[in-house]
């Protein structure tokens, strides 16, 4: 049915003989710039990494400052890579490739500068609001409130941008890498606007609009769909244009093109829950994020394949090239990333995997192989053309792919290692059926593996210090193209097409209907998944006992979101043997429906904290705060001697009060004004358990509503009878 | 003229074959809901699923297998057709040739299936619950064996097909084979690079062109694979309900484990508990209790039992009693609402035997910085100074909050 069409084409492109050549140029300027970008995002993000890895072999590299802890370096790390590092990729990629497809310079240059510097300062203000401790605590969503709309705005103004350079384009019709970009803009602004509801009640402070299992359930579908949305597709897309032009090869099947696109929007949407298995989410969404995970494997492999087999031809050339060498492992590594995500989201793996380093190790290969690699290919490929000279060294260029490599290889293998010999300790039993090894046995095990992928995660940035070095001597030694003159004929009004057209060609004329279409694909699997989880109400059954939190337990929940203990502990129990032997009765959906955000946590680096209420003194935890080794010999978490400084601001009591109340927590009505008489009477309670301790604290302190979070968490459904809540 | 009545000719036979091939799926997915009916609740064995999951597979196998035996059929009818030089084509003469035995054959095994399944299925040993009859069972594997042969008898015809069409290769070309294909190059359905130029789809984006491949076939039909095992685990775990949910997977793991140790406490001497617990005074049963004591305890008791955040072991005054037997409850149970876990899912009985004789001997060894006493005296007075006893009041004080 196609065949007729190839013998039109070759005059295809130049068929309205009648319209005169226009002459325009296009802006590599702004690709400049995001390539700037790229490069110094990627040694700051790195080192944020490395940093972060390092304190968790050696806490003490936080010198003692609340900043540089574990709890917020993380965050920023990731937030670092992948909006500043991979965000600017995008648009670098983005605004190189989108020109020449389109045969149009950008639709507006006043758009792109605004969209730079705007990005540029969201990505600033992000890190230092994170570094202050300012954050949602919902992971890879942790920005607050203000950058949240900012980044809605610079999001809309790179959609007109795209938008109106797509719409005055001289080219009929979309190539597959538009198809990626116009799916990614508008899933992508879905998943942000969606993700973050939130209710401010000071500046730098909000609490997310859900609560526990929906709060879960939409903060998952942000997160795996962000990977799917920002790291993907984007990059995709950036793939089927790069890999063809650095290869000088043709796609190698415009029909996988087409199912793999449409298959792939449609059915990552779905696959969220699969961060959650186990967890209190009902049943059947965990079994939908594990079937569509499975389902997932052919039209992700679709894309590689895509590339792959588009390199047949020249694999000669691979050898030589080193674009052609980043690509080739970029793509390699998506391709093994994911086909092991549909497995890690069968059950019985997940049972293993989940809360260790085996995630850690599992995005890694995505983040250090697909993005870095195909990021620096490009980086090798762009800044020559636009400097109109050869790359000053494909030695260094050579050497920087290997120590990459290695470097990948000795991030990533310790850590599968040490999160499959951590998860199989976690779950061993001896013979008279008690748990064979203490929680701290655990993570002193693994501390050998965390400074084997450091070193690995040193390596990486080497490799980029070198691509940095020889990028600049390339840029002194070329001379920048600042406007890069091109010809092409306007667009006709009616396109000559000739014979049969493949179907999907229709669409490929109609950038609205490719949005409208994209944002239908992606829309349904959100929607059946979490309209039932929020309106249907056995989905999450209630539980009597459990009560919202005292005024000062909230404050001590914002200090807990605000330290980003999640980054490390997990609040929730799994239905596990060793689960409920080592933490207690495994958690129920009913116990959160007061938890704005969710704080069930993704990684278990220190033990569970869902049931820690009432199982240590308090004078264990103030003790703990200060100094984790005291209380437990090897610890690797952080001292947090700052709690015992600081003082809780009680005037925000009230806003907190009437916030919760706004998101449906019931408090009585005119409890916002005698809730600090409670918090003070609570507080001084606690003052006094620690006297007994020949503790002296003022019952201000943070440190005592932190105590009282701690000592609340889980006991709701303790107090209850076993029969109601246990199975046994 | 002829090349273009050719081509006609060969499209209406696609699209006869194409009638054919889904005819045949339609057959056997009939013959699938049927094998299902007898007794649905048997779909939660696990086992029937499996038997079911093989029997659509195999199903699966033989219409693909079908649809390349006939393709194959077609090929080789047309090319002698062609070598004939005939007249064009009339349309009953398409009843001729191998094709239409194939088609009758897999035709008359398909009809056959589910008609031979009716027999059996009069028997009413067939409805039974949630076991699986021996009925069901031998038609299931009767079916799964006629499926084999069906799959034997094609792969005999194509075979056939396959000789006839080298032969006359041989015959035509002399002894000059084609080079074999490498087995990557199959799996993949890929052309040779140089006849790319005929698959270009002339689409050109910045001097990127396409090529119209074929999706490579492993890839096409694994993907169906995965969609199939979707719907037979949505089936089994929300449908059927034959997978355990978490709860259940849970409750299973906990009866296993209980099972097993019991089993396990039966041969070993290891079944003390706070009733049986004997003192020993064995040096190394006292030396695993001290390592215990300095993994577990001391961050609390302190170092020597002096006591710190919790109360002074070496004392003769307890709280909850100085017994082995108190001691060892104590241990074992925890005293939550003052802090004190419940160590029995960390430490064996024989353990926590041995670290209560390890603290009962810590007493009177008079530690320095040793805590207030608390609670009550061995001898039944509560602490011997006024001091003490104040110390002992704040304390159950601040710990009964």
């Amino acid at each position: 049915m196609i065949v007729s069409e190839s013998t039109a084409a070759p005059a295809q492109h130049l068929t309205s003989p009648s319209l005169p050549v226009e002459k325009f140029s296009y802006d590599n300027k702004i690709v400049k710039w995001f390539a700037y970008a790229v490069l110094f995002w990627s040694l700051v993000g790195m080192l944020a990494g490395l940093w972060a890895s390092i304190s968790l072999f050696y806490p003490g590299i936080n010198l003692g400052l609340p900043a540089t802890t574990f709890g917020r370096m993380r965050p920023v790390h990731t937030n670092a890579v992948i909006f500043a590092f991979v965000g600017n990729g995008i648009f670098m990629g983005v605004y190189y490739s989108l020109q020449r497809l389109c045969k149009a310079r950008m639709f507006s240059d006043a758009l792109s500068k605004i969209h730079f510097w705007g990005w540029q300062g969201i990505i600033v203000a992000g890190a230092i609001t994170l570094f202050a401790g300012f954050t949602t605590g919902k992971e890879y969503a942790e920005l607050e409130w203000p950058i949240d709309i900012a980044i809605t705005l610079v999001w809309v103004i790179f959609g007109i941008n795209i938008f109106g350079t797509i719409i005055k384009r001289r080219e009929s019709h979309l190539y597959v890498a538009i198809w990626f970009y116009i799916a990614t803009w508008v899933t992508v602004a879905m998943l942000h606007i969606v993700n973050s509801f939130e209710l401010p009640i000071s500046l730098f402070k909000s609490y997310s609009w859900y609560a526990g299992v929906q709060d879960a359930l939409v903060q998952w579908w942000y997160g795996h769909n962000a990977v799917a949305f920002f790291l993907t597709t984007p990059y995709l897309g950036l793939m089927y244009y790069f890999l063809p032009k650095a290869a000088n090869r043709p796609v190698y099947s415009y029909r996988l093109s087409i199912i793999h696109f449409w298959a792939l929007i449609f059915i990552y949407i779905w696959a969220g829950p699969h961060h959650l298995l186990y967890t209190t989410l009902p049943d059947w969404a965990q079994s939908l994020g594990v079937v569509f995970s499975v389902m997932l494997i052919a039209p992700s492999w679709g894309g590689m394949l895509n590339g792959l087999f588009t390199l047949r031809g020249a694999w000669d050339k691979v050898r030589e090239d080193p674009v052609l060498k980043f690509l080739v492992v970029a793509i390699t590594c998506y391709g093994m990333a994911t086909f092991e995500g549909p497995m890690l989201s069968l059950k019985n793996v997940n049972a293993i995997s989940h809360f260790t380093d085996w995630t850690i190790a599992h995005v890694h290969i995505g983040a250090l192989g697909w993005n870095g690699f195909l990021t620096f290919g490009v980086l090798y490929w762009i800044i020559p053309k636009m400097w109109n000279t050869p790359l000053y060294s494909k030695k260094l260029a050579g050497t920087h792919f290997w120590i990459g490599t290695i470097g990948i290889i000795l991030y990533a293998i310790p850590l599968y290692w040490a999160g499959f010999a951590q998860s199989m300790m976690w779950k061993t039993f001896t013979e008279e059926g008690q748990l064979k090894f203490q929680f701290l046995e655990t993570v002193t095990h693994v501390i050998p593996m965390y400074v084997t992928r450091s070193i690995g995660g040193a390596l990486y940035i080497v490799g980029a210090v070198i691509m940095v070095y020889n990028l600049r001597k390339t840029i002194k030694q070329g001379s920048f193209v600042a406007n890069e003159a091109a010809e092409a004929a306007p667009l006709p009004k009616e396109v000559a097409t000739h014979g049969k057209q493949h179907w999907h060609r229709w669409i490929e004329k109609r950038p609205m209907q490719m949005l409208v279409f994209s944002l239908i694909a992606v829309a349904i699997g959100g929607i059946l998944e979490m309209v039932p989880t929020f309106l249907v109400k056995s989905n999450v059954p209630t539980l009597s006992s459990v009560k919202p939190y005292t005024p000062l337990e909230l404050h001590g929940r914002d200090i807990y979101v605000r330290e980003g203990c999640y980054t490390c502990h997990s609040q929730m129990v799994r239905p596990f043997r060793d689960e409920v032997a080592r933490y207690g009765e495994y958690s129920k959906a009913g116990e959160f429906v007061y938890d704005h955000p969710f704080q069930w946590g993704s990684k278990r680096t220190g033990p569970d904290l869902a049931r820690l209420g009432g199982k240590y003194p308090d004078s264990w935890h103030y003790n703990h705060m200060l100094d984790p080794q005291s209380m437990s010999p090897g610890s690797i978490m952080p001292s947090y001697g700052w709690l015992l400084d600081n003082k809780i601001d009680t005037s925000k009591t009230p806003a907190m009060i009437r916030a919760m109340q706004t998101l449906g927590v019931p408090y009585p009505a005119g409890y916002d004004q005698e809730a600090n008489k409670d918090l003070t009477a609570q507080a001084e309670s606690i003052k006094k358990s620690l006297q007994a301790e020949k503790i002296k604290t003022n019952h201000q302190q943070e440190i005592v509503a932190l105590i009282a979070y701690l000592q609340r968490m889980g006991k709701d459904i303790k107090s209850v009878p076993k029969e109601e809540t246990a199975i046994k | 003229m002829n090349a273009l009545s050719n081509l006609l000719r060969r499209s209406r036979i696609n699209r006869n074959m194409r009638k054919v091939t889904m005819l045949a799926g339609c057959l056997f997915s009939s013959s699938l809901l049927w094998a299902q009916r007898p007794a649905p609740d048997a779909m939660g064995d696990p086992f029937v699923v499996t038997l079911v999951v093989i029997m659509a597979l195999l199903a699966l196998i033989i219409g693909l297998l079908a649809y390349v035996v006939l393709g194959s059929a077609e090929l080789y009818r047309d090319k002698e057709k062609q070598e004939a030089a005939l007249l064009p084509l009339e349309p009953e003469k398409k009843s001729q040739g191998v094709a239409p035995v194939v088609t009758a054959v897999v035709v008359l095994l398909l009809v056959g299936l589910p008609g031979l399944a009716q027999v059996n299925s009069i028997d009413p040993d067939a409805v039974v619950g949630y076991k699986l009859s021996d009925t069901a069972f031998y038609l299931m594997t009767g079916v799964i064996f006629v499926e084999l042969l069906v799959i034997a008898a094609l792969l005999y015809n194509l075979r056939v097909l396959l000789d006839i069409k080298k032969k006359k290769v041989f015959a035509t070309n002399g002894a000059t084979a084609k080079p074999k294909e490498h087995w990557w190059d199959k799996i993949n359905k890929f052309k040779p690079v140089e006849q790319e130029a005929a698959m270009d789809m002339g689409h050109e984006y910045d001097g990127i062109r396409e090529l119209d491949n074929r999706l490579p076939p492993w890839w096409l039909y694994g993907f169906y694979a995965c969609i199939i095992f979707s719907v037979v685990y949505l089936w089994r775990f929300h449908v059927s309900h034959s997978g355990p949910s978490s709860e259940e997977e849970y409750q299973l793991a906990v009866k296993e484990a209980e099972e097993k140790k019991a089993a396990y406490l039966v041969k070993a001497a290891n079944n003390v508990d706070e009733h049986s617990v004997k003192l020993m005074t064995d040096a190394s049963d006292l030396a695993n209790g001290q390592k215990i004591f300095e993994t577990a305890c001391f961050a609390c008791h302190g170092k020597l039992g002096e006591g710190g955040v919790g109360p002074n072991l070496t004392d003769k005054f307890w709280l909850h009693g100085g017994s082995v037997q108190d001691i060892f409850k104590t241990i074992k149970y925890g005293v939550p609402e003052k802090g004190m876990k419940s160590w029995k899912d960390d430490y064996s009985p024989a353990q926590i035997a041995q670290l209560a004789s390890y603290i009962h001997s810590l007493k009177g060894s008079n530690p320095p910085n040793g805590k207030a006493a608390q609670g009550e005296s061995e001898a039944g007075e509560a602490g011997d100074d006024a001091g003490a006893q104040e110390a002992a009041k704040v304390a159950v004080d601040s710990s009964g909050k």
